[in-house]
Order: structure tokens, then sequence, then C-alpha cells
């Protein structure tokens, strides 16, 4: 099995042509930094050539960690004899942005004697604007050769496999020393001579774009536009994600129906009834989230206006130590955090990256409404004013969803000030790709992946954490009574943690199950109280805790810890798979478990003066 | 990357406004050596002329056009990039 390695600075098309070459879907978008991990797929028409896709990188002088392990594993894959062949993947329209990088490029093959060619992209754009670049000008002068492609349109791309297969069939050495010992402040003025030179001549492709800036970073239209949009993401997450939502918790209930009566063994019934089909229904009800969401933020991405958001709003997430670049991600949490931390992959810095998954499980999420609502009714009077334009119920839930939001921005504010250059930064220089109209078909591929990965990867995590839930739960009575239960039995065990907040064993087991999704609390206490359906209809438990001992002080140290705790089993799953450390989930669940406790007891003593 | 040229210093990207281009002179001393050299691959080359094709409101960072490439900088890293006036294009 031979291997070529396709290689380009960001946002010059790679991923898509990756897709177009391989037939693979890997992500594409219209943003800088988006291919994370290292793709492999097939080069169509060649079964024996593995294709590579290495992460896009400005240039192979790394300043930042991530860059750093990107040039080190291209340079390593050079050292692999399998590897015959470097496909390194120009912006036509933008020379001067990819020809540093291209001549580094040639010269590492030159050294590891491996066969080069350069793609130049998008020149489907440059046609249609009538600008030209002198390709035979440019292949004489970096002695390589120039394949004018368009990674959209499909031009050109026959002559890759053709050059790849006459590059085999004239051996490893294709490539005339030329750069070999050449110095990157000579090839840097090399590179700008060249683009200066040989680039497209005229101002029409910037003139667009700046005509739509010009409307999109407006003070006014800009900010208009800006909400707008933010807007209908934020809805879209809702609206679209609702009846796949409701058709999955259907289907598995009309599964389950089924399925379990047919079970003559009581305890495997009440496994797959309760474990196995809710077990599954908790983590598979997010996957319409993920698609929808992934699918939208793709589209922004894709159309050049993702990178437009994150300029608008970077100034004021910069003083919490974040970037415009959180703000995606953390409008994602408020629906729920798992599709928020997928799409915390945007931030290329590292450090930020890391506030950014700190910051997103203190969105309120839509998990958090079903406990909010319960609290809320049960505590606080459901008095109106202002003609009912105003109530203490609604500004209730207004004021604890300020609270996580306000939270999220106290903590990174902190932690970037306390750990101020102790880890990977890199300034704010954003590429504004140009607006483009975006492609459906790779989208939708792409937001199946992200589905999908959720699946895979968090749903054995999910699922082994729920088994435990449902064992502890279910014996050593059958399921009987949850009070007498393993479970009931640890909430008594540990009914002294939460007794400073006027807690008793029941809200201790409720906030135990409550880690596999927040809203279980709501049904816990139900069953605790011996109320059937308490999801659906809440009413007759709220009257419950309003006739027992909870008091009012209670109620609010519960709400403000729903608020900060990391109640979350497939949000810690999907933390550790994508932050690659499992330990920083686990320290972000005792942290805000800590915090959670400390502010809800402030709140506890605080509300017991009045 | 927080710390601002004192006042009196030469004249930055950051203090360009919309419609006004210049040249780059250089890079002031507190940029870290390995910015100034991405800044130069990515086109802020010193001699290079650079437009600002944006300033927006609220101290958002400006957009700059160098060569046929847009690239949005905020005043942490615009303001450390030095400039001169060159002649109207226009």
């Amino acid at each position: 099995m031979t291997r070529v390695l396709l290689i380009g600075s960001p946002n010059s098309g790679k991923s898509l042509l990756f897709n177009r070459l391989t037939g693979l879907s890997q992500k594409v978008a219209n943003f800088p930094g988006i291919t994370v991990d290292v793709a492999t797929g097939k080069l169509q028409g060649m079964d024996d050539v593995d294709l590579v896709d290495f992460p896009g990188t400005y240039s192979l002088k790394a300043i930042s960690a991530e860059e750093k392990v990107a040039v080190a594993q291209f340079e390593k894959a050079l050292e692999d004899t399998e590897v015959e062949h470097v496909l390194c993947l120009i912006d036509a329209t933008r020379l001067e942005k990819s020809l540093f990088f291209t001549l580094q490029v040639i010269r590492e093959c030159e050294q590891h004697g491996k066969a080069v060619t350069v793609l130049a992209n998008m020149i489907d754009v440059l046609e249609a604007n009538n600008l030209s670049i002198d390709l035979a000008a440019l292949e004489t002068a970096i002695h390589t050769r120039v394949i004018p492609i368009s990674a959209r349109s499909g031009k050109g791309l026959a002559d890759i496999a053709e050059q790849i297969r006459a590059a085999r069939s004239a051996g490893a050495q294709v490539q005339r020393p030329h750069l070999t010992d050449t110095p990157d402040e000579l090839l840097r003025g090399t590179a700008h001579q060249l683009a200066q030179r040989l680039g497209p001549r005229g101002d029409v492709l910037v003139r667009t774009q700046n005509r739509l800036d010009a409307f999109f970073l407006h003070s006014f239209t800009g900010g208009f536009a800006f909400f707008g949009i933010m807007y209908l993401l934020f809805q879209s997450i809702f609206t679209w994600s609702t009846p796949a939502m409701d058709a999955i918790e259907s289907s598995l209930a009309w599964m389950a129906d089924g399925i379990v009566p047919l079970i003559g063994n009581s305890i495997l019934q009440d496994f797959t009834a309760d474990a196995l089909f809710s077990g599954i229904g908790a983590f598979l009800v997010f996957v319409p989230q993920i698609f929808v969401l992934t699918f939208v933020i793709g589209l922004l991405e894709d159309s050049g206006y993702m990178a437009r958001a994150t300029l608008i709003c970077h100034k004021p997430l910069r003083y919490f130590g974040l970037t415009g670049k959180s703000f995606v991600p953390m409008l994602s949490g408020v629906a729920c955090a798992i599709p928020g931390i997928y799409a915390a992959r945007a931030v290329d810095s590292p450090r930020k990256r890391l506030l950014t998954y700190m910051a997103i499980p203190l969105m309120p999420c839509s998990a958090r409404l079903p406990v909010y609502a319960l609290l809320i009714a049960a505590f606080i009077p459901a008095e109106t004013f202002l003609g009912g334009l105003v109530g203490w119920q609604g500004l209730a839930m207004f004021g604890i969803y300020f609270f996580g939001m306000f939270m999220a921005l106290v903590i990174t504010g902190f932690v970037s000030r306390a750990r101020k250059d102790k880890f990977d930064d890199l300034p704010f220089v954003l590429e504004l790709p140009p607006y483009r109209l975006p492609g459906i078909k790779p989208l939708l591929r792409n937001a199946f992946n992200r589905a999908k990965h959720f699946v895979v990867k968090a749903g054995k995590i999910i699922f082994a954490v729920t088994l435990v839930v449902w064992v502890l739960g279910y014996f050593p009575n059958y399921g009987a009574d949850l009070g007498q239960s393993w479970l009931g039995h640890m909430g008594r065990i540990i009914e002294p943690l939460f007794a400073p907040l006027g807690l008793d064993w029941r809200y201790g087991v409720a906030i135990l199950t409550s880690f596999l999704a927040r809203e279980v609390f709501v049904g816990t206490l139900g069953t605790i109280f011996g109320i059937e359906g308490a999801e659906e209809n809440m009413v007759p438990l709220v009257q419950q805790i309003q006739g027992s001992d909870l008091t009012i002080a209670s109620g609010l140290a519960l709400l403000v810890f729903f608020a900060i705790a990391l109640q979350c089993v497939s949000t810690m799953a999907i933390l550790a798979k994508e932050s690659r450390s499992g330990t920083l989930a686990l320290k972000m669940f005792g942290a805000y478990f800590v915090l959670a406790y400390a502010m809800a007891l402030l709140v506890y003593h605080l509300a017991a003066l009045f | 990357m927080e710390m601002k040229s004192p006042p009196g210093a030469p004249k930055t990207l950051w203090s360009l406004r919309r419609g006004e281009h210049c040249a780059i002179a250089g890079y002031d001393d507190l940029l870290a050596e390995a910015y100034k050299v991405r800044l130069m691959e990515f086109g802020f080359y010193p001699g290079e002329t650079v437009s600002c094709l944006q300033s927006p409101a609220f101290g958002a960072p400006k957009v700059y056009r160098v060569n046929n490439t847009i690239y949005s900088l905020d005043d942490e890293i615009a303001d450390h990039i030095l400039v001169e006036s060159t002649p109207s294009r226009d």
C-alpha cells in the first residue's frame, strides 16, 4: 500500500478536495482550522493508494502546540517509505498566502526524496472574474508541476490521478533539488516576489467581499444581522430537532411496548424496559440536536459568515479570557452542552478552547428546564403584576438562566487571569474567507458523521453509567421500592452531605440519578413521592414538595446547585472524547460540584435570613 | 500580548481608520518573534501596503486587506505592527 499526502493552508479547500478524491466525507468548511484530525481514505480509481489529509497549517514553522503536532506528523510521514507523493494545495486567488508554505513543502519533499505536485485550487473563481495566474511561469520558478483545479466543480481532478500515476512510473526521485538548503528567510522573500509577479491582478474578488462586509460588520446592520442569524441558529436547534427527538422517543416507547411483554423473566423485563430502552433513549434523543446544529454551523462556516460573527463578539468575550470563536459553542450550550462541545472544535487556540469547554456546561441547557420549572413552581409565588406582563416565577426563571451565563463568564475570566501565560495561546489573526454559497450535500454528510461519532464514541460510556445506576436502583429488592434499593441506601449515606442545604435522602437520591440527565431529577422525585408521570404533569409533585418540610431556602439552594453542577454523563463523556482528556472531565465535574455546593450553601443561609 | 505601545510611539496598524492605507514599517520589540514570522507569512511583509477595510464599533477587531487576502486583527496584535504613510492610491 502506498500513500499520498494532501497538505495545504487553512481555507484553501483542502477538505472538499479530499472528499472529492476519496469519496469519503470529511469536514468541509469555509473557516480556518477546521480539519482537526488526520483523515485517510482510498484514492478513487487507485485502490492501492491511500490519501492522507493533514490538518491545515499556514507554515511548517509552527507557533502553537497543535501546529507543532501537525508539522511533526507531516515530517514523520515524509520519513515513511510508503509515502510516495505529496499534493500541496494552494488558493490560486490568493497566491501570497500560500506560496511560502508551498516552497517549504517542496524543500522538505526534496530533502526526503518525495514527489510533490502543487494544486492551484479555485481556478474557476479566477476564470469567472476574468482573472488568471501565470501557471507556466510559476511551474518554471518553483521547478514543480502545477495543476489548475477546482475542488468545487471537479475541474482538473482527473489530472491529479494521472500525475500520481506518472510520478509512480517515473520512480521515487522525480524532484530536481533546488531548494534543499534554502533557509526560511530566503524562501519567504522568493514567495513574496513570486506572488507579486504571478498572482492575479485586480480587485474584483475583494470588492464583492468588502461590500458584503460593509453590511455584515456595520454597527447597525451588522448587529441586526448577527442577532437575527444567531436567533435562527438557536431556534433551529429546538424547532428542527424537536420532531426528530419526539420521533425517537415515540419509536423507542413503541418498541419497548412491543418487546418488553414478550420477555418472560421479570428482571430481564425490567432491565430491557428501564436500562436498555430508557438508557439508549436518554442519549439517542441528543442525536437530532447534534445533527441540526452541526448542519447549521456548517452552513454559517461555508458561507463565510461564521468568521464575521467571530469578529463581532470577540472583544466582549476577550475580557473573560475567551475569543469570538467561543460564542457559537456557548450559544449552542444553551440548547445542549453536547453540540456546544463539538462546536468548540472551531476554537483554534488550545487555551481558549479549554476555557470554552469550561464555560459550556454552565450555560443554561434545556435539560435544566424541567428542574427549574419544578422548583420555581414549588417555591416561587405565581403572583404577577403590570397586567400579567411580569411575574415572580418568570423573573426567577430569567434570573437562574442569567446566573448560569454569568457564572460561565466569571469562571473563565478568573481562570484565564489565574493561569495567564501558563498554557498555549494564539493571537487573534483571523482570515476572513470570501462569501460563498455552501454545498448542502457535504454538510449533510458531515452532520451525519458527527451524530454517528456521538453515538459510537460517547454511547458506550453513557450506557455503562446508565447500567450501573439501574443496578443500584433495582437491587436488592428488584425495583419494588427505590428508597430501599442500594441507590436509596447511598442517598441515606450521603444525606449528611446535603443536610446543610436542608435536603433529606430523597433529594440526595434524585441528585445521584440526575447524573444520567438533569431532568431525571424530576422523574426520580416523582417515583419517591409515588407519583406516576411526574415529567409530563408536575402539579401533583409540586403539591407534594410544597407539603413536605422542604423550605424555600432549600429550594433556592437546589436551583443554584443545578445551575452550576456538571450533572450530565453525556456531557462528561463527550468532553472527555473531544478534549482527549478524561482527567479534564473528572476535574471539571469535581470543581463544579464543589462550587455548586458552596454557592448553594451560601444561598441557603442568605435565604434563611429572610 | 496585552502590552500596549507607549504614548508618542510610532504609528501602528491599529490606528488606521476605515478607508486608510499604509505601508508596513516593521514590528515593535514587544511582539514575539514567532508572531512576527507568522504575520510575514500572512503577507504583512515590511514595505507591503495594507488597507483598513472595516473598523467595526466597540473596539471589535478591524478588517485589513493585504494583497488579495482579508484578515481581521485585534488591537493586541495590530498595535505591535508599525506602519508608515503611503501616497493615496485612489
